[in-house]
């Protein structure tokens, strides 16, 4: 008579309901874009780089700067409700660290239940756990944008050449309605 | 030709069994030894604590490690169900690295937890804390190293190319722990200097980077072999923040050869503060000469010099950037220099017996 082996996870198979994003406003013209430098090296350039080429590309009227204060784990629940409250879309980057582009993830999905579209942009070193970010936070799917690897250490020429690569991504990723049905 | 086991075994079972394990996931690469119930149990039995108690948190992950969890992983690592104590109390002093509760375990740094065994449960559970200490062989230091490894793969869900994004990871990751050799080392123990009492079995942990070896059988001069020391310290590849920590693991011959010179532990430490500095135009060569931008502590190149080229910076500043444990075989002038990735937590966890174990108390360790 065999006796069950125990599972070493904890874990019993949860059955996800698809998440629906926030609703998508048809062109960012006009509209104030929260940036938020989770505080990597660059980070900041790169999100400031990044709202000027929304500004000058798309019309974006202004913006909202935020940093995080841990870049390895969510951003705390304060500062997404205030970016909430302040921008009405938001722009995270640079999830460039095996830690950082995982809570970069957890922290859009956290903006998307707040209401507030918002774009990721992590380096596409970090797409796998980016992803699994994402099953874990019930989005699996989740899209987000991804630049060349790495960010830390470039010249601010290549950063705002990152930024205006990845803009247009950003932008589908923030007013695009076919973003809110999940996965492409 | 080999003689098969003549006992009422079942081999081919067995080997199902693994097998079914590899395929749920749960394998670090090894075997997993299939954990039933039962033999769950038998762990649970030597602790006082709830199985139900919530012994480590990744709140960003939702997972959670349970006294149970931890058990079925430390069977399934295969350890003795008596060496579950120190499993427990390794798993604390490994949590108490600030590294291992945020996002260390996932970092691209790949840290390896170092776990060091104090007291008496050495002998009594067949710790290795002399020749070779570092592995392999022994199957305490294997297992509970292991059950750690397995702990973060299974009950925190950070599997490679997942959540753990090391870029190459460690030589020796999750088969780290040893016993310190107190028989010959000249100073107190660990434990002791961390404030566990005299006699009271310890585990002390942190998460490192690597270990490098200081070869030294050359001289006998004190100062020369820490000088050889502090050039292995002082390395700038394994500089990215302001300073570091460095855990020097002295092998016993090292250590009594420096005590006998009348070095105290605290003296060497003093003695590493001292010496183990770089000056700026090293760090400049190497493009560390800057904290980098971003607060995180990083270096990055600065475009113009902010100090003059013959500053030194400390690379060691404080007694508690610099622990010292002894381990190993008396048999050569060896010692390992072992990077600590984040900060080490200056504790010790003392490791408590309960139930069954605590009855039987230090007989359990006969019945290996």
């Amino acid at each position: 008579m065999g006796s069950l082996i125990m599972d070493p996870t904890g874990q019993t198979t949860r059955v996800e309901a698809e998440m629906q994003l926030a609703h998508r406003p048809p062109s960012l013209s006009g509209r104030t874009v929260g940036l938020l430098d989770n505080g990597k090296q660059n980070a900041g350039r790169f999100v400031e780089e990044l709202g000027k080429v929304l500004a000058e590309r798309y019309g974006v009227g202004s913006v909202v700067l935020r940093k995080k204060p841990v870049a390895t784990v969510d951003a705390p629940s304060e500062l997404l409700e205030e970016l909430h409250h302040a921008a009405e879309l938001v722009v995270i980057g640079v999830g460039d660290c095996g830690s950082c582009s995982a809570a970069a993830v957890a922290d859009g999905i956290a903006l998307e239940r707040l209401g507030t579209p918002t774009a990721v942009v992590c380096t596409e070193s970090f797409k796998a756990t980016a992803d699994a970010m994402a099953v874990v936070r019930g989005a699996a799917g989740y899209r987000y944008a991804t630049v060349e690897h790495p960010m830390a250490g470039l010249p601010g020429d290549e950063v705002r050449a990152r930024a205006e690569g990845v803009a247009d991504e950003v932008v589908s990723l923030l007013v695009d309605a076919a973003v809110r049905r999940g996965a492409a | 030709m080999a003689h098969g086991a003549a006992l009422d075994l079942d081999p081919e079972a067995a080997q199902a069994a693994i097998e079914h394990c590899y395929e749920q996931g749960w394998s670090d690469g090894l075997p997993l030894v299939p954990a039933t119930r039962e033999l769950v149990d038998r762990f649970l039995d030597q602790t006082d604590r709830s199985p139900d108690e919530v012994i480590g948190r990744m709140d960003h992950l939702g997972r959670t490690c349970t006294v149970e969890l931890a058990a079925v992983n430390a069977a399934m690592a295969g350890c003795l169900p008596e060496y579950f104590p120190v499993v427990l109390a390794a798993w604390e002093a490994v949590m108490r690295d600030r590294a291992a509760k945020g996002g260390g375990w996932q970092s691209t740094s790949g840290p390896a937890p170092m776990i060091i065994v104090n007291g008496p449960v050495r002998t009594e559970l067949g710790f290795n804390s002399t020749g070779g200490a570092f592995g392999p062989g022994f199957r305490p230091n294997a297992t509970v190293a292991r059950a750690i490894g397995l702990i973060v793969r299974n009950a925190f869900g950070i599997r490679p190319h997942e959540f753990d994004q090391a870029t190459q990871g460690l030589p020796g990751r999750f088969s780290i722990c040893f016993g310190e050799n107190e028989e010959e080392s000249p100073w107190e123990p660990l434990s002791v200097e961390m404030g566990v009492p005299e006699g009271q079995s310890a585990v002390s942990a942190t998460l490192l980077r690597t270990c490098e070896f200081v070869d030294n059988r050359h001289t006998t001069d004190p100062e020369q072999v820490l000088f050889d020391f502090a050039d292995t310290i002082v390395r700038t590849g394994s500089l990215i923040f302001r300073d570091q920590s460095c855990f020097v693991v002295f092998g016993p011959e090292h250590a009594q050869l420096l005590a006998k010179e009348g070095f105290s532990k605290a003296d060497v430490k003093d003695w590493f503060i001292e010496h183990c500095v770089r000056s700026e135009s090293d760090l400049r060569r190497v493009g560390k000469d800057a904290v980098g931008e971003g607060g995180l502590g990083g270096r990055g190149p600065s475009p113009e010099e902010r100090v003059s080229r013959d500053t030194l910076t400390p690379i060691v500043p404080s007694r508690e950037q610099v622990p010292i444990a002894v381990t190993g075989a008396r048999n050569a002038a060896m010692s390992l220099v072992c990077r600590v990735f984040g900060t080490w937590s200056n504790t010790s966890c003392p490791i408590e017996r309960g139930g069954r174990g605590a009855m039987v108390g230090g007989d359990s360790g006969r019945r290996r």
